[in-house]
């Protein structure tokens, strides 16, 4: 009977919004999370900014003008040739690459004199990446400034060129992470109050109704998944409006590994419950298990950077697979694994809690 | 006074077993109930009452025997049966943070026909509670509301599991109200408790059941009567009054007793505490908060399993 179904999932809605913990965990807790990492990453400008440089040309000139760059503060900069420091930047070793031409040093010097087309550098940004490209322009533009101040017309003029690469900001990164973090929370959570109804002895009561089981999941399910709704909107809708993040990607997509990230880990909610009897072995249970998934599934920096057994554990958990599928759906970036596998990973999850609980979940 | 001979019968238990473990928690009941009888599992808590009553709700599967409630076994067609039947746990078993109303409404839709809220929350005195989340009501208003729950479906059947334990005299009260009433509907109810004074007031039929086995069962008065002629004198238990001293007392015919109490039953009350005070006195004791009452339930239960039922 579909009545029961939906009575029971307005139930559940009604008691999770009436929960203040629950509110807290799974909408306010992410919001926290973004908001202060973004405003403490967002200023960007505090940073130090790697620029691939590939000097062409080799001469005197060309040399100044790197140590003219090399003098700016926060700059660092990667020698390189120019395919070196345009490959670095694609897989965002570099936030920039700046390339002087062949010849640069002699254009210059017959600009200098007065005659001729000032020389040109190359300057290469993402225009994905605006901060940065701001930054790369607004330092550039001061660089060749003061080059300039001896002559006019201008020695040496900026040639601005575009090179999408793989490389996202901090908060383009952490959102989609949150985002996950969020949903793995909202599943292994589904284990409190089901354990809790279990102990009420409302599950039994529930059992001497009509009511089905399947009714009775199919509704916890449900809730969980109007849950889920809202704190994508929320997370995506604040890093949209709030840090400007980029939704390059298939929201489509994105809505795919949402529903699956949540009912894999809801499916491991149910495991918890299936091996817990009380309420407060619950919430142990719950926090043992979401404070490793969170710290160890490269949420919150690349896995690259981890050192190797880290690694080797990152890759074994779903949290990582939802937090690269839902980046590779929504802001792009550096792929962990094929989206691919990040489904099948997570199918294969769900297919072995889901297994795992119907095996051992008791209702009574 | 109930009889099964020309109603049809509601429940019908043969043989009945289920164990967990080594513990034979039912271990051989048979009864059964007519329609339209107040029924009553009466016994101490661990006598295998809640595990019958949960084998013929559908909710555990029994190890043997045979079971029919309401011409349906509920093994196999527990579906058909649930539309049928009401049922309040020992513990009233309420989703905390809906009112009184949204859990009502929500066992509501899980039933074909049902009873309108409203009516349900005047009759159980909740009218003034509804809109109260249920954590926050009192023992006695939740248990009302379990048992109004029960009745969500306006079912033939009512299982009521030890339905006043924990309340206060007045909250008891109440649901005794409850009880009568639906006797007076018609309904059929199967109840549990170990108040003796409950299953007086309130059953057509006990069994007494301990051990998991129904030792006895029928009426208030054919229990009492079948076991004692006689009336009960009781004083407190004194080890130089040993039982076989009190058993050759003038006119006793029996002795029982536990830890606490001893009671002796007589046909002449006179001639046995003429006897009793002295005996005490030939002993240099006392016999401590001597009485004599009229045989209860309380007596059988007593003579029966030799401990007193209380709590």
């Amino acid at each position: 009977m579909i009545r029961g179904l939906v009575a029971l999932t307005t139930a559940n809605v009604r008691t999770f919004s009436r929960d203040r913990a629950a509110l807290f965990w799974t909408i306010a807790f992410p919001l926290i999370f973004i908001l202060m990492f973004g405003f403490i990453f967002q200023g960007g400008g505090t940073g130090s900014l790697a620029i691939g440089w590939a000097d062409d040309d080799g001469s005197e000139a060309s040399t100044g003008l790197r140590a003219a760059f090399a003098a700016v503060p926060s700059v660092e900069l990667e020698d390189g040739t120019k395919t070196d420091v345009l490959d670095a930047m694609k897989a965002g070793e570099v936030s920039a690459a700046i390339i002087v031409p062949a010849g640069y040093g002699a254009a210059a010097a017959v600009a200098t004199g007065g005659t001729g087309a000032p020389a040109t550098i190359e300057v290469y940004t993402d225009p994905a990446q605006q901060t940065t490209q701001g930054r790369v322009y607004a330092i550039v533009g001061s660089v060749v400034g003061v080059v300039n101040l001896g002559g006019r017309p201008p020695i040496v003029v900026p040639d601005p060129q575009t090179l999408a690469t793989e490389d996202i900001d901090f908060i383009s990164y952490f959102v989609p992470s949150v985002l996950a973090m969020a949903l793995m929370q909202l599943g292994v959570f589904a284990a409190i109050p089901l354990v809790a109804d279990r102990e009420k002895l409302i599950l039994k009561r529930l059992a001497a109704t009509p009511l089905r089981r399947s009714q009775l999941v199919g509704s916890n399910v449900i809730m969980r998944l109007i849950i889920a709704a809202a704190q994508t909107v929320i997370i995506i809708g604040v890093g949209v409006l709030v840090f400007s993040v980029e939704i390059i990607g298939s929201l489509a997509l994105a809505a795919l590994f949402v529903v699956l990230g949540a009912m894999t880990f809801i499916a491991l909610g149910y495991v918890i419950a299936s091996f817990t009897v009380t309420e407060d072995a619950a919430n142990g249970a719950t926090s043992v298990i979401q404070f490793p998934l969170m710290f160890l599934s490269g949420i919150f920096f690349p896995i690259q950077f981890m050192p190797d057994f880290l690694q080797a554990i990152a890759r074994a958990m779903p949290l990582t697979y939802l937090a690269d599928a839902l980046r590779q759906t929504m802001v792009g970036g550096v792929a962990f694994a094929p989206l691919w596998f990040d489904f099948a990973f997570l199918a294969v999850c769900l297919a072995i809690f889901f297994g795992i609980s119907s095996r051992f979940f008791r209702w009574q | 006074m109930a009889a099964t001979s020309g109603v049809s019968t509601a429940i019908r238990v043969a043989d009945l077993r289920k164990s967990y473990g080594d513990v034979r928690a039912v271990d051989g009941v048979s009864f059964d109930v007519g329609s339209g009888e107040v029924f009553g599992l009466l016994g101490p808590n661990g006598a295998g009452k809640t595990t019958t009553v949960e084998m013929l709700e559908g909710l555990r599967k029994p190890d043997g025997g045979s079971l029919e409630v309401l011409g349906i076994d509920p093994v196999r067609d527990a579906d058909a049966l649930k539309q049928r039947i009401g049922v309040a746990l020992q513990t009233a078993a309420l989703y905390p943070r809906l009112t009184v109303v949204e859990i009502i409404d929500l066992f509501r839709s899980f039933y074909k026909t049902t009873l309108p809220t409203q009516q349900l929350v005047e009759s159980f005195g909740l009218d003034e509670r509804k809109g109260a989340q249920s954590r926050e009501l009192s023992g006695g208003q939740r248990q009302r509301l379990a048992v109004a729950l029960a009745l969500v479906n306006d079912p033939e059947l009512v299982f009521l599991d030890e339905p006043t334990t924990g309340l206060d005299p007045a909250a008891r009260r109440a649901l005794w109200d409850v009880v009568r009433d639906l006797r007076d509907k018609g309904k059929t109810v199967l109840l549990t408790t170990h108040y003796m004074d409950e299953a007086e007031v309130l059953c057509d039929r006990i069994a007494i059941m301990d051990h998991g086995r129904i030792l006895e069962f029928g009426t208030v008065e054919e229990l009492i009567t079948k076991h004692f002629h006689e009336r009960a004198v009781h004083l407190d238990h004194n080890d130089a009054l040993g039982a076989e001293d009190l058993g050759s007392l003038p006119a006793v015919h029996s002795v029982a007793g536990d830890a606490d109490e001893v009671v002796l039953y007589t046909s002449d009350v006179p001639a046995t505490i003429a006897g009793l005070l002295a005996l005490a006195e030939a002993r240099g004791t006392e016999a401590a908060n001597l009485g004599i009452r009229r045989a209860s339930l309380e007596d059988v239960f007593l003579a029966l399993t030799g401990r007193a039922l209380r709590d």
